[in-house]
C-alpha cells in the first residue's frame, strides 16, 4: 500500500514538473534570469540590499539619528525624556548625546555606527558626544547630494580625507597652549569647564561647578584616573549647595557602641564573611548524642569567630571596613576592642576606599605583616541633609576628593552627575594636552574657511567633495543658532564674512543673539575634543559611504519552551 | 519608533528652508498639561480649610489624608513629566517636611504661565533663564520679610507648629500637638551642634484606642509590645537594670547542620535535662549581674526565647520583652545609654542600662511597655500617638511628622515668616515691580511668573469658600500700602495682620518651595522629546 501511494505521489509530481517545463519553454530568457534571481544564497528570513538602495538605507538611518540628537546641541539645546519600557517605567531626563544614543533601540546598521562613535567619543574624551554624531550626519547629508550627482563614493571619500587633514592642520595652527603660565592655564580650564557645562542642567550655576571640577581635576596632578574623584548624590537642597570635599565619604553607618570619631586611623579593608564561618560542603552535618555537645559545637563556632576577629584586631587597626555583613556577635567584639567596624560597604565603596587610603583588600588574616593597611588622619560621622555619612579625611592618596551633589530630585541629580562627569573628563584630558581653542562655532568656521580654500586649489571632482565638507562643518554653528531660536542663515553669513578677515575671534553668542568675540566671552574648548570630533566623524562617514550592500542575517530562532 | 518618525521627517528637512518644530511643541505642551493636571488634583487640599482626599489603594487599603506628598506618592502616575512633579513633592518633604502641597501647586501655576509664554513665541530657554533669576530674587524678598527667631522663644515655635497642623484633620488638637512637637524636637537638640536635628531620634509609636487627646510625650522608651506573660513573670519592675541582648535564650543551635541521635529511652531524659541545665545556666548568668529587665532582639535563625527559658526567667523575676527589631537596637541603646550584648559570655554589669520604672500599661484594648526615669538618658524622645481609628491614627502621625519637620526647619534656619499667603503676595508685588525695570523677553516672562505666584492666596481663599478675587485684590492693595504682613485670615474671612493671628511658618519651607518648584519647572521646559528606550 505504502509503496503504491509513493509511486502515485511521485507521478503526480512529475506531471506538475512537465507542465512547468512546457510553460517555461515559451519565454526561455526571462525564466533563466528569474532562476538566477531566485537562487537562494542566504538562509530564510535573511535579507540583503544592494547598491543605491543599500546606500540610501544607511544614509537615511544615520541622518535620522543625527536629527534626533541635533536639538540637544549648544547652550540652548533642549533635553529629552528617556522613558524606559522596562519594569518601573523609569524616567531619565538628559541632554547628553551619548546617554540618549546608548539607550535607543536601533535596527539600522549605519545608525549603529554613529551610536558607536558617540560611545567611543564618550570614553576617549568625555565630551562632544552630540557634536560628533551631528557632524557625521551632516557629512553624510552632503555626500548623499554628491552621490545623486553621480560622483563615485570613492571620490567623495578621497575628498573628505584631504579636507579632514586640512581642517586638522588649520586647528593645529590656531590652537593656543598656556601650560607654562599656571594662572592662565587655570583660567583656560575654568573657561573650558564653563563651556562644557553651559549646555547642561548645571548652566545656571556653571561658575560654581566649573570651580568644583577644576579644583577636583587639578588635585589629580595630571593623572586621568577619575576613579579617585567620587561623586555622591544626595536629594534635597539645591544644586548650589553641592560642594567639594577633601577626602572620602562612605554612605554607611558605624556599628553600635563603637567610636564615632577616630584620629590617625589605621584601616583594614576586607571582603570576608563576618556572619558565620559555614562549612561550604553540601550536606555536611554533625551527629551528636546530647544537648551539651550541641552547645559545645556552638561554642566552638563562636570561638572560631572570636579568633577571626582577634586576628583582624591583631593587625593593629582601629577601623575595619567589610564588604559583607557583620553580625551582632563580631560587631560587639569590635566594639569591645574599640575598633570602628563598618559593614556591608558596597563593592565600589571598598575598592575606592582601598585605593584612596592606600591599603589592600584583604580576605585572609593570618599574616598581619603582609597586609597593607590604609591610613587616614581622621574618621568621623558627618551629616548631609538628613543622612549620616562617614567621612575619611587626610587620606593617603592626596589626590582623592569627593564631590557631593545636592539637588531637588533624582532626575536633577542624575543629570548633574552626567554633566559633571563630562566636565571632569574634558578637564583631565586638557591637563595632559593643554592646547585650547575658542568655542561657539569658531573652530568650525576656521576649518571651513581653510577647507574652502583647499577646494579652490584642488583640480578634479574631488574638489566638490572638499567643498561639501566645508558645508557640513558650517552646519554646526547653524544648528547652535537654530536651537537658540535665532535666524541661522543671517548669522552664518555674518560669521563667514567676519572669518574672511585674517584673525578673528568671532563666534555665535547665543545669549545676545548675534556674532560675538569668543575670547572676550570666555568660551573655550579643548583641542583634543574638537580633533576627536573631526577625525572620528570623518572616519565614520567614510565607513558608511563605502557600504554598497547590507546583509541582514536571519534572526536566531528562540526555542519555544512552552 | 522614534527612529521611524525621524525617517519620515527626513525628506522635509532636506529642503533646509523651514524647520518643523511641531512635534517638539506638542511634546512640551503634553508634558505641561499632564503636570498641571497633577497640580490641580492636590490643589483643593491647600490651606486650613483645604479638603482631604480619600485614597483607596489596589489592595483595598483606604487612606484619608491632607498631606500633598502622601497623596502624590499613592497616585500611580506614569506620564514622565507628571512623575517629576511627584518627585518634586517628595524632595520638598525631604528638605522641609512641610509645604508639600504648596510646592506642587506653585509648580503647576508656573507651568501654566510658561505655556502661555511659549505660545507667545518666547524661546523655552529664555523662559527657563527668567525663572531662574526670578527664584533667586524671590528668595531675597523672602529673606527681607523674615523675622529672626530665638530658640528659647518657645511660644513662637509652638505658633509655627500650630500653623502647620491647622490644615490637617487633627487641627482641633493643634493646641496639644504643637507644644508636644516643639518639646520633642528641642529635647533631642544636641547643645554641641545646635543647628542639627536628626528626626530619627524622635520615635513615634502609634496605638489604636482613646482619642488624639491622649497623645503624650514620653520621657523614656515605649514599646508597642506586650511583656511576655506565658510563665507569669513580673509586669512591673522598679529600679530596673536593663539589658539589650542580641543572642537567643533557647537550646543551642549550630550554624552547621546538626542532628541529635537518640538511641534509647534513657538518653531522651538526659537530653531534656541537659537542655534545661543549659538554659538554667544562661539565666543564672543573667541574674548574677543583677539584671531584671531583658529586651531580646528578634531572631530569624532560631527562637529568641522558648517556653522553657521564659519560665526560668519568670522564676528569676526578670521582665522580658521579646521580638525587638534589629533597626531599633541603636535607638534603644542610645536612649538607655547601654551597650547591646551579643553573647552570654559578655554579659557584664557595665553594659546594662538603668531606669526607675519599667511597666506594662494597658491602653485601649492593647498593652504597651513603658520605660521611664532612665538614668543618663540619651537625647531621644518617644511620642505615643493615640487615635480612635486607624485612619485618624495614621493621619495624626503624618501631621505630627509635618509639625516635627517644621520645628526642625526652625532649628536649622532660625527665621520665621508670616503665613496666610502674605509672602506669596509680597513676592508677586516686588517681583512685578522688578520686571518693569528689565527689558525684553526676560521682563515679559518675569511679569507673568510674578503673577503666577498669586495662585497660593487665590487657592487659600477659594478653598475657604471666600470670594477669591475680592480677597486677593484687597490683599494686594494692603501690601502696596506697605503692610507686608497682611494675609488672609481664613477664620474671619478677611484680610488682617497675619502675625497677630499667630499664623507663622519657617522661612525654610517657603524658600525651598519656591526654589524647588522653579528648578522642576525649568527642567520640564527644557524637554523637547520623549524617547522610548529599553
Amino acid at each position: 500500500m505504502g509503496r503504491n501511494n509513493d509511486r502515485d505521489g511521485a507521478r503526480r509530481w512529475r506531471l506538475a514538473a512537465d507542465v512547468e517545463t512546457r510553460r517555461s519553454d515559451k519565454d526561455d530568457l526571462v525564466a533563466v534570469a528569474e532562476t538566477i534571481k531566485n537562487t537562494r544564497l542566504l538562509k530564510d528570513e535573511a535579507t540583503e540590499e544592494k547598491g543605491d538602495r543599500a546606500r540610501m538605507a544607511s544614509f537615511v538611518g544615520a541622518m535620522a539619528i543625527a536629527d534626533l540628537v541635533k536639538t540637544t546641541l549648544g547652550p540652548k539645546g533642549m533635553d529629552k525624556i528617556l522613558q524606559s519600557t522596562g519594569r518601573g517605567h523609569n524616567v531619565t531626563v538628559t541632554n547628553d548625546g551619548a546617554t540618549i544614543l546608548k539607550s535607543l533601540h536601533i535596527d539600522n546598521p549605519a545608525a549603529k555606527v554613529l551610536v558607536d562613535i558617540s560611545k567611543v567619543q564618550d570614553d576617549e574624551v568625555g565630551d562632544g558626544t552630540t557634536s560628533v554624531v551631528v557632524l557625521a550626519g551632516e557629512l553624510l547629508r552632503e555626500a548623499e547630494k554628491l552621490v545623486n550627482l553621480k560622483i563615485h563614493p570613492m571620490t567623495i571619500i578621497a575628498g573628505y580625507r584631504m579636507a579632514a587633514e586640512c581642517a586638522r592642520n588649520a586647528l593645529l595652527q590656531k590652537a593656543k597652549d598656556n601650560k607654562q603660565d599656571p594662572d592662565r592655564f587655570r583660567s583656560d580650564l575654568m573657561k573650558i569647564a564653563m563651556t562644557t557645562l553651559s549646555s547642561k542642567i548645571l548652566y545656571q550655576d556653571k561658575e560654581h561647578f566649573a570651580k568644583l571640577a577644576v579644583d577636583a581635576v587639578l588635585r589629580l596632578k595630571g593623572s586621568t584616573n577619575l576613579e579617585s574623584i567620587q561623586i555622591i548624590k544626595k536629594a534635597g537642597g539645591s544644586l548650589k549647595d553641592s560642594f567639594l570635599d577633601e577626602g572620602f565619604i562612605l554612605d554607611k553607618k558605624i556599628g553600635i557602641g563603637q567610636p564615632k570619631r577616630i584620629e590617625n586611623a589605621k584601616i583594614l579593608v576586607a571582603n570576608t564573611a563576618m556572619d558565620t564561618d559555614k562549612v561550604k560542603i553540601y550536606g555536611a552535618r554533625v551527629r551528636v548524642d546530647s544537648m551539651a555537645k550541641v552547645a559545645e559545637i556552638e561554642g566552638a563556632e563562636k570561638e572560631k569567630m572570636r579568633e577571626k576577629v582577634q586576628k583582624i584586631i591583631n593587625h593593629g587597626i582601629n577601623c575595619f571596613v567589610n564588604r559583607q555583613l557583620i553580625y551582632n556577635f563580631p560587631e560587639e567584639l569590635f566594639a569591645d576592642a574599640g575598633v570602628l567596624a563598618i559593614e556591608h560597604a558596597d563593592f565600589d565603596g571598598i575598592e575606592r576606599l582601598a585605593l584612596v587610603t592606600g591599603g589592600d583588600i584583604a580576605s585572609t588574616f593570618d599574616n598581619p605583616e603582609s597586609v597593607k593597611l590604609g591610613h587616614c588622619k581622621l574618621i568621623e560621622e558627618i551629616m548631609i541633609g538628613e543622612d549620616k555619612l562617614i567621612h575619611f579625611s587626610g587620606v593617603e592618596m592626596g589626590q582623592a576628593c569627593t564631590i557631593v551633589l545636592r539637588g531637588s530630585s533624582s532626575h536633577v541629580l542624575d543629570e548633574a552627575e552626567r554633566s559633571l562627569h563630562d566636565a571632569l573628563c574634558v578637564l583631565s584630558q586638557t591637563v595632559n594636552d593643554s592646547r585650547v581653542l575658542l568655542g561657539g562655532g569658531w573652530p568650525e568656521m576656521v576649518m571651513s574657511k581653510e577647507v574652502d580654500e583647499l577646494a579652490r586649489k584642488t583640480p578634479g571632482k574631488k574638489s566638490h567633495a572638499i567643498e561639501a565638507f566645508s558645508h557640513a562643518l558650517q552646519a554646526i554653528p547653524t544648528i547652535i543658532a537654530e536651537n537658540a531660536g535665532l535666524d541661522s542663515a543671517e548669522l552664518i553669513s555674518q560669521l563667514r564674512a567676519e572669518h574672511h578677515k585674517d584673525t578673528t575671534n568671532a563666534g555665535i553668542d547665543v545669549i545676545s543673539g548675534g556674532v560675538g568675540d569668543m575670547e572676550n566671552l570666555g568660551i573655550s574648548e579643548a583641542f583634543k575634543v574638537k580633533q576627536a570630533v573631526l577625525l572620528s566623524a570623518t572616519e565614520a562617514t567614510e565607513m558608511i559611504l563605502r557600504v554598497d550592500q547590507i546583509i541582514t542575517c536571519a534572526p536566531r530562532r528562540r526555542e519555544d519552551r512552552m | 519608533m522614534a527612529a521611524a518618525a525621524a525617517v519620515l521627517r527626513a525628506p522635509s528637512s532636506k529642503t533646509e528652508s523651514y524647520v518643523d518644530t511641531k512635534r517638539r511643541d506638542d511634546v512640551r505642551q503634553a508634558n505641561i498639561i499632564a503636570a498641571s493636571a497633577i497640580a490641580d488634583a492636590v490643589r483643593t487640599s491647600l490651606g486650613p480649610k483645604g479638603m482631604d482626599k480619600m485614597i483607596s489603594s489596589a489592595n483595598g487599603e483606604v487612606i484619608i489624608t491632607n498631606d500633598g506628598a502622601t497623596i502624590l506618592n499613592k497616585m500611580e502616575v506614569i506620564q514622565p513629566a507628571a512623575k517629576m512633579l511627584v518627585d518634586l513633592s517628595r524632595s520638598q518633604d525631604a528638605a522641609a517636611g512641610d509645604g508639600t502641597t504648596t510646592v506642587v501647586v506653585l509648580a503647576g501655576s508656573l507651568l501654566k504661565r510658561s505655556l502661555s509664554l511659549l505660545s507667545a513665541g518666547v524661546h523655552p530657554t529664555a523662559v527657563s533663564d527668567a525663572l531662574h533669576r526670578l527664584s533667586i530674587r524671590a528668595v531675597e524678598v523672602l529673606h527681607s520679610m523674615a523675622i529672626p527667631l530665638d530658640l528659647s522663644n518657645r511660644d513662637a515655635l509652638v505658633k509655627s507648629a500650630a500653623t502647620s497642623l491647622n490644615s490637617k484633620v487633627v487641627s482641633q488638637y493643634s493646641s496639644l500637638l504643637a507644644p508636644l512637637a516643639v518639646d520633642a524636637v528641642l529635647s533631642v537638640v544636641d547643645p554641641a551642634q545646635p543647628d542639627i536635628v536628626d528626626l530619627r531620634d524622635v520615635k513615634i509609636v502609634k496605638k489604636l484606642g482613646g482619642t488624639v487627646d491622649d497623645t503624650e510625650l514620653v520621657k523614656g522608651l515605649v514599646f508597642d509590645k506586650k511583656v511576655s506573660h506565658s510563665a507569669g513573670g513580673p509586669t512591673r519592675v522598679e529600679n530596673a537594670k536593663i539589658a539589650v541582648v542580641q543572642f537567643q535564650i533557647s537550646p543551642p543551635k549550630t550554624d552547621i547542620e546538626q542532628s541529635i541521635v537518640v538511641s534509647d529511652y534513657t538518653q531522651m531524659d538526659r537530653i531534656l535535662r541537659e537542655e534545661r541545665n543549659y538554659i538554667l545556666g544562661m539565666v543564672k548568668k543573667i541574674k548574677a549581674t543583677g539584671c531584671n529587665v531583658l529586651l531580646i532582639q528578634k531572631s530569624i535563625l532560631r527562637d529568641a526565647v522558648t517556653d522553657l527559658s521564659l519560665h526560668y526567667l519568670a522564676k528569676a523575676k526578670i521582665l522580658v520583652v521579646k521580638d525587638v527589631e534589629r533597626d531599633e537596637i541603636e535607638f534603644i541603646t542610645k536612649t538607655l545609654n547601654c551597650l547591646p550584648i551579643a553573647n552570654i559570655e559578655h554579659f557584664r554589669e557595665d553594659k546594662l542600662g538603668f531606669a526607675n520604672c519599667v511597666e506594662e500599661v494597658s491602653v485601649g484594648d492593647g498593652k504597651i511597655v513603658k520605660i521611664t526615669g532612665i538614668k543618663d538618658m540619651g537625647r531621644t524622645t518617644t511620642v505615643l500617638v493615640r487615635g480612635s481609628n486607624q485612619l485618624v491614627l495614621d493621619e495624626a502621625e503624618r501631621s505630627l511628622h509635618d509639625a516635627l519637620c517644621v520645628v526642625r526647619c526652625l532649628v536649622n534656619k532660625k527665621f520665621l515668616i508670616a503665613g496666610g499667603g502674605a509672602p506669596e503676595i509680597e513676592m508677586s508685588r516686588q517681583l512685578g515691580a522688578w520686571a518693569k525695570e528689565l527689558k525684553g523677553m526676560e521682563s515679559y516672562s518675569i511679569k507673568e511668573f510674578a503673577e503666577a505666584l498669586e495662585v497660593i492666596p487665590y487657592t487659600l481663599a477659594e478653598n475657604a469658600g471666600l470670594n477669591s478675587i475680592a480677597i486677593v485684590t484687597e490683599l494686594r492693595n494692603r501690601h502696596a500700602q506697605g503692610e507686608i504682613n497682611s494675609g488672609i485670615n481664613v477664620r474671619k474671612g478677611q484680610i488682617t495682620n497675619i502675625l497677630e493671628e499667630n499664623v507663622v511658618q519657617p522661612l525654610l519651607v517657603s524658600t525651598s518651595a519656591i526654589t524647588l518648584a522653579a528648578e522642576c519647572v525649568r527642567m520640564i521646559l527644557k524637554i523637547d522629546d520623549v524617547v522610548i528606550v529599553r
